[in-house]
């Protein structure tokens, strides 16, 4: 399998904190990579690092293998990396439709210049993430589990070839979960590459192909989810150890 | 969309006729008057590009009207050129003014970039002042052209230039872009919207416009001083007109011009001296119970009816 993204030895300090210490992974095309980790592990900012909001303060970063360390937020939308935030940031103004439209207008390759054709790829994004019926509302008039489905579809719209998805279940009641699951599947045999943070545990096992466990900005497990949710150090930094 | 759309155009249709007939109609006052309103229209606009779209509320807009004035008055006072000329050399004054100043300012947020930008004009007129191919401090005059119906005409042209800047502005792929700005900067760049280059080219559009209409009024006026040009009680109205007629919108700040500047002369003809006062008293209320201005209060009055004010006062905390 080829790489689609690597990181080497990768930190974050905001100034006395260290967020991220000496991370190192990578991601293969096609896969489903769980990011899982306790508050504070530091998933958050390494999505960041990835969309380019915030840069590393040392390591290295290659997208297709060239380089992201020199590459700006707007770029790395046009070579193709989508994501969606935690704290969900939709366009409140305008319409559901207008807010998943920015995304085709101005994803991978810069996007879809005419606007006709923009609306239409992201009716169809909103109808995939079952949205369809909400296009004409504006954003903000959405509730939570709403929204969370509005930033995946905005993300979507990019085209990427690389999702990024920071806790895009948080929040839904087990039926909405499963759907939110069968969707990022169904985007996985499109043939784009996901990067999913979740905390919901049995979501996130069944889902992802490969885990990476963070712990106080350090990585502490990455593997197939069986081995690594076994593995006595993932217990700890979850449960705590166990007194004996 | 279709039906913003044709709201538009059947606003121009019936009130671009009216308007341009109006110098024929009314009386010399009227037509004075008519010049002032245009142009605070067209100011009003040209704000409504950086501030209402991308919502970067800019108090350096005085300075691309005053460069855009004494670009005519430079052409027309020192080398004898024709009018356009100097209104091409006040565009291109504030343009690069916009792109140069735009660079470092605009990464500034809120209320930082409104501090930036204000104190903008204090250096521009301080500039100004000691320069003498721009008359210095004691400014400059210009030959005088007796015709008010031309500069209504032109004043009325350049709105409508405005207007239909604005207007293709709202219905393309770079305006969808402003307004992600407007609503979140930091999602707008992960959705691959070149924020920096938006952010700027939105300024120099605000700043061609503005310029245009500082050079019609430099010339219109016969003269201009530092103090005068670059002053930034202007800047202040251009803000208030748009943002009661609806910030962000294609109508909205040249129906808050027209409404503003038609209260204030009122005002003032009525109750001369206290006439600041009630037209002080208007724009606060106006504030607190539209404060999203009047193309919204139309939008939604429909709907709520009266509750609308109420849930103005509510959400805003007032």
């Amino acid at each position: 399998m080829t790489k689609i993204l690597q990181g080497h030895h990768l930190t974050k300090r905001f100034r006395g904190l260290v967020a991220l210490h000496d991370v190192s992974f990578e991601l293969n095309r096609g896969e489903i990579l769980g990011l899982i980790g306790p508050n504070g592990a530091g998933k958050s900012t390494l999505v960041s690092l990835i969309s380019g909001t915030l840069t590393p303060t040392s390591g290295a970063l290659t997208f297709e293998g060239r380089s992201l360390l020199k590459i700006t937020t707007h770029h790395r939308a046009h070579l193709g990396i989508g994501r969606t935030f935690q704290v969900m940031k939709p366009f409140p103004g305008l319409s559901v439709l207008d807010n998943v439209c920015v995304g085709a207008l101005f994803g991978r390759d810069g996007g879809e210049h005419r606007l006709e054709a923009a609306r239409e790829a992201a009716h169809a994004c909103l109808e995939f993430v079952g949205l369809g019926h909400r296009v004409h509302q504006r954003a903000e008039a959405l509730g939570g589990p709403d929204r969370k489905r509005l930033e995946l579809a905005k993300a979507l719209a990019m085209k990427p070839k690389l999702l990024l998805c920071d806790e895009v279940m948080a929040g839904l009641n087990h039926v909405e979960i499963e759907e939110v699951i069968e969707v990022i599947r169904k985007v996985r045999d499109q043939g784009i590459s996901i990067l999913v943070i979740e905390h919901v545990m049995k979501a996130i096992q069944s889902l992802s192909d490969r885990l990476l466990v963070l712990h106080h900005g350090e990585k502490i497990a990455d593997g197939p989810p069986r081995e690594v949710l076994a593995d006595p150090r993932v217990v700890e930094a979850y449960l705590g150890r166990r007194r004996s | 969309m279709t039906r913003r759309t044709r709201r538009v155009l059947v606003t121009l249709a019936i009130g671009l006729p009216l308007l341009a007939a109006l110098p024929w109609i009314a009386s010399p006052v009227v037509v004075q008057f008519g010049i002032n309103m245009l142009i605070m229209a067209t100011l009003a606009q040209g704000w409504n590009i950086i501030g209402g779209y991308t919502g970067y509320s800019s108090f350096g807009n005085s300075v691309f009207f005053g460069l855009g004035a004494y670009g005519v008055g430079i052409a027309m006072a020192q080398f004898e050129q024709p009018f356009w000329i100097g209104l091409g050399l006040g565009l291109l004054l504030a343009v690069i003014f916009a792109l140069a100043i735009g660079l470092p300012v605009l990464r500034l947020k809120g209320h930082y970039f409104a501090i930036a930008t204000l104190g903008l004009a204090e250096v521009v007129t301080a500039i100004v002042s000691n320069v003498p191919i721009a008359g210095q401090n004691v400014g400059l005059v210009l030959p005088l052209l007796k015709s008010d119906v031309l500069f209504y005409e032109l004043s009325l042209g350049l709105l409508l230039l405005a207007t239909l800047t604005v207007f293709w502005l709202s219905r393309s792929r770079f305006g969808l872009g402003l307004i992600a700005i407007r609503e979140n900067e930091e999602a707008a760049a992960v959705m691959g919207v070149n924020t920096t280059r938006y952010k700027i080219l939105a300024f120099m559009l605000s700043a061609a416009l503005t310029s245009l209409a500082g050079g019609v009024y430099a010339y219109y006026i016969t003269f201009i001083d530092p103090a005068g040009a670059f002053d930034i009680s202007l800047n202040v109205k251009m803000i208030i007109m748009a943002v009661f007629g609806g910030p962000g919108t294609v109508l909205g700040p040249v129906a808050g011009a027209l409404l503003l500047s038609v209260l204030s002369e009122v005002l003032a003809s009525k109750v001369t001296n206290i006439a600041g006062l009630f037209f002080g008293l208007v724009i606060i209320v106006a504030v607190v119970l539209m404060p999203r201005g009047l193309a919204d209060l139309l939008q939604k009055f429909r709907r709520s009816g009266w509750r609308y004010f109420a849930q103005n006062i509510r959400s805003h905390r007032l």
